[in-house]
């Protein structure tokens, strides 16, 4: 059967090196992935365990960035629960360790599956939802998870914080940030192949034409409700995994760190890197992950630092980073 | 070759042995060389939770300062690195970690935030890492007690409530307590010990449990009132405590009011907030400090202050109000480092921190660790506090609540 999207639709940008459809590849981006993967693999025998730790957050964040996109940068569905999601994954997977042991490949399925599970249910109930009232809604949902976490002490040791094994495989225990590294670096890139496929398929097409116009898609005989549903379920479930690569390197959680502020930082993130790109939310994370962290250095002015540089993208690139560089670089004005 | 030759190439032997031995142990630690000890120090330094730590550590500065001017710890001279934690999980571990691992520092000397802290208590141990907190009664490291870790110098959250009830039993006779405290770690733990001292004294609690953000009390204080409490004890933050305060007044509660250290941290800014002072009238605040802000027995340490930040003591509020409990965890980290003998190892500081007991003068009560105990100070005083005046109440306060393993 004909894929009706196909023709008709906005291309998603997509548009990571080597992996365009298209038949020629620009050596810059091969340039660009051949450096992304050297420092990848590099990274472990040159630089300290506090960098592979804020390494292994700004990955995390990547996959929670991705997931993001999927809800709101490719279905245009404007949901305000990634935190909530995340933090299923975060006790799911440390419950699986902590209570029997699972090993740690098996936690992250259980973990993504679970959260995209409740991803779904969320997502059929917010169906006749939109924009604001959709954003509200999640809002709320966000709100309600955190204070099942901080209330369900049986379960998650409500206010004290849920202790969480060391993530394992057979015999072997992950004890430190560089044992985590190659876990965390392959989930990530599993993941990012994952958002690519989903962009580049049916899917991802009925997703944005969702997003564009759902009487348009629904008049294309796209089945809304589903996309929508999907969506949501996607997302959840890449929020999940996000939590239990968490669960590698971090031996604890709080509840405090899964409120709103957590799922407006991926949104920002999202936001500067580029709204409805790949290459945007996985760049926000990095960029954006990486500001934070030097601004810690300069306690007194980073409020007003990280205020400034939010406002001058907003101001200077309202369409992320990536497009800001690629129309400079390539001195055009595609809009 | 002569026999001389062969005794001077001896003696050179045997001389670049001994030094290597002895600085073998030196070079083994990061952090320290023969004339320095490197110390990292992390609180929040920036954002709304700024008042937990940013004059905390200028106060523990001074004091690093002071120990230096008068010839180091065994001639050592005592380096600070300082990082933001921002009073945020993921952000403390990121300083704890480049601290350790980039800086390579000898040894830990922070943390104002007790979740937050939690987060880096495995990495610690697994480190095997001295980390005297600064004001974090981060009880969920504390307990169990590990090798590594030692906190609580102003108070442990366990001590809060327990001591709150004994308050409330010896000072104002109280057979019923209406409790307040925070639907979260803070609340569980302080709630813990308040409901085993009150065991103990044969005092009836009745707990309300609030979210730390709420903005509404109504509901909590008439079910309070309900219960004919003889006292209110409050261990929530300034916030919420302010609007307790308020509305007790407007619905007419004139029972004795107990504010918990926990809502202290700027007490012109709670008269402000309670926007009467007829609220005030029958009102305690708890204190874990020697005397009142700025008494004779530690006037010191806010001279102290004063010559050593001059310009932000002409600030308004400052200094902050916890700014002294910053002196008792340096004295610490100064006692352990020359407990530990002039060649220090992380393995010694911790040994010595063990076994540590002191008076700091600062504090209410003395700084002491045992086999089962890491928090170190576990008294408080009350302080009548009617909007203009703290006056003292006379006694020293205690929970009654012990770690059983």
């Amino acid at each position: 059967m004909r894929d009706k999207t196909a023709a008709v639709l906005p291309r998603s940008e997509a548009d990571l090196p080597g992996l365009s459809a298209r038949s020629s590849v620009p050596l810059g981006r091969v340039a660009l992935l051949a450096l992304a993967v050297a420092t990848l693999a590099l990274l472990p025998f040159a630089v300290t365990g506090y960098v592979l730790y804020i390494a292994n957050l700004l990955l995390v964040f990547v996959v929670l960035c991705l997931g993001l996109h999927l809800v709101i940068g490719e279905s245009g569905q404007f949901a305000l629960a990634h935190a909530a999601f995340y933090g299923i994954g975060i006790y799911t997977s440390g419950l699986a360790g902590n209570a029997f042991g699972w090993p740690f490949p098996l936690s992250m399925l259980l973990a993504g599956l679970v959260a995209g599970a409740v991803g779904v249910v969320i997502g059929a109930v917010a169906l006749r939802m939109r924009d604001i009232y959709l954003a509200l809604a999640t809002f709320a949902f966000g709100e309600a998870m955190q204070w099942v976490f901080l209330n369900w002490d049986q379960v998650t040791g409500g206010p004290n914080g849920l202790r969480i094994s060391p993530a394992r495989l057979g015999a072997f225990e992950i004890l430190s940030d560089r044992q985590a590294y190659p876990v965390v670096v392959v989930m990530t890139v599993l993941m990012l192949l994952l958002t690519i496929l989903i962009s580049r398929s049916r899917l991802g097409r009925s997703f944005r034409a969702v997003r564009e116009s759902e009487v348009a898609a629904m008049a294309m005989g796209i089945p809304v409700r589903r996309a929508k549903i999907t969506a949501f379920g996607l997302s959840a479930f890449f929020a999940g995994v996000a939590g239990s690569m968490f669960a590698t390197f971090s031996t604890y959680i709080h509840p405090d760190s899964l409120g709103f502020q957590t799922t407006i930082l991926v949104l920002t993130m999202i936001v500067v890197g580029g709204l409805g790109s790949i290459a945007g939310a996985v760049g926000g994370a990095i960029v954006f992950g990486l500001i934070s962290e030097f601004l810690r250095q300069t306690p007194s002015y980073q409020e007003i630092i990280y205020g400034l540089i939010l406002i001058g993208f907003m101001m200077y690139a309202p369409r992320g980073l990536f497009a800001f560089i690629r129309d400079k670089v390539g001195g055009g004005t595609r809009g | 070759m002569t026999s001389k030759t062969t005794q001077v190439w001896l003696g050179a032997a045997v001389l670049a042995a001994s030094l290597v031995h002895a600085s073998s142990a030196s070079a083994q630690e990061p952090g320290l060389t023969d004339k320095t000890i490197k110390i990292g120090m992390f609180s929040p330094l920036s954002g709304a939770n700024m008042a937990y730590g940013f004059d905390v550590v200028n106060a523990a500065k001074m004091y690093y300062d002071k120990v230096n001017k008068e010839g180091g710890v065994h001639g050592r001279t005592i380096e600070l690195v300082v990082e933001d934690d921002r009073c945020n999980a993921n952000d403390l571990v990121s300083a704890v970690k480049k601290l350790v691992e980039q800086d390579q520092v000898f040894m830990l000397n922070g943390g104002s935030c007790s979740a937050a802290a939690v987060a880096a208590k495995d990495y610690v141990v697994r480190s095997k890492i001295p980390w005297v907190m600064l004001n974090a009664s981060a009880d969920g490291a504390l307990y169990p007690p590990t090798d590594y870790i030692f906190g609580a110098y102003s108070i442990s959250q366990y001590a809060v409530g327990g001591s709150v009830v004994d308050f409330g039993k010896q000072h104002l006779k109280a057979k019923k307590i209406g409790y307040i405290n925070h639907d979260d770690a803070y609340g569980a733990w302080n709630l813990e010990a308040a409901q085993a001292t009150a065991k103990e004294l044969g005092v009836d609690l009745a707990v309300e449990s609030i979210n730390p953000n709420i903005t509404d009390v109504t509901a909590p204080l008439i079910k309070l009132r309900a219960a004919n409490p003889d006292m209110i004890a409050i261990t929530t933050y300034a916030k919420p405590a302010a609007l307790i305060i308020k509305k007790a007044h407007e619905l007419g509660i004139t029972k004795p009011i107990v504010l918990a250290v926990t809502g202290t941290a700027n007490v012109s800014q709670l008269v402000d907030n309670v926007g009467s002072k007829d609220a005030l009238k029958n009102f305690y605040v708890q204190d874990v400090l020697a005397d009142v802000p700025g008494g004779s027995k530690i006037k010191w340490v806010y001279d102290m202050y004063k010559e050593n930040y001059p310009d932000l003591a002409s600030k308004p509020d400052h200094p902050q109000a916890y700014m002294p409990y910053g002196i008792a965890p340096a004295m610490s980290v100064v006692k352990a480092l020359k407990d530990a003998g002039p060649n220090p190892t992380r393995e010694k500081v911790a040994e010595a921190l063990r076994t540590q007991k002191f008076d700091s003068g600062v504090m209410a009560g003395p700084i002491e660790f045992g086999p089962n105990d890491r928090a170190a100070q576990e008294s408080t005083i009350y302080l009548k506090f009617d909007g203009n005046q703290q006056t003292l109440v006379p006694g020293s306060f205690q929970s009654r609540w012990k770690y059983k393993g």
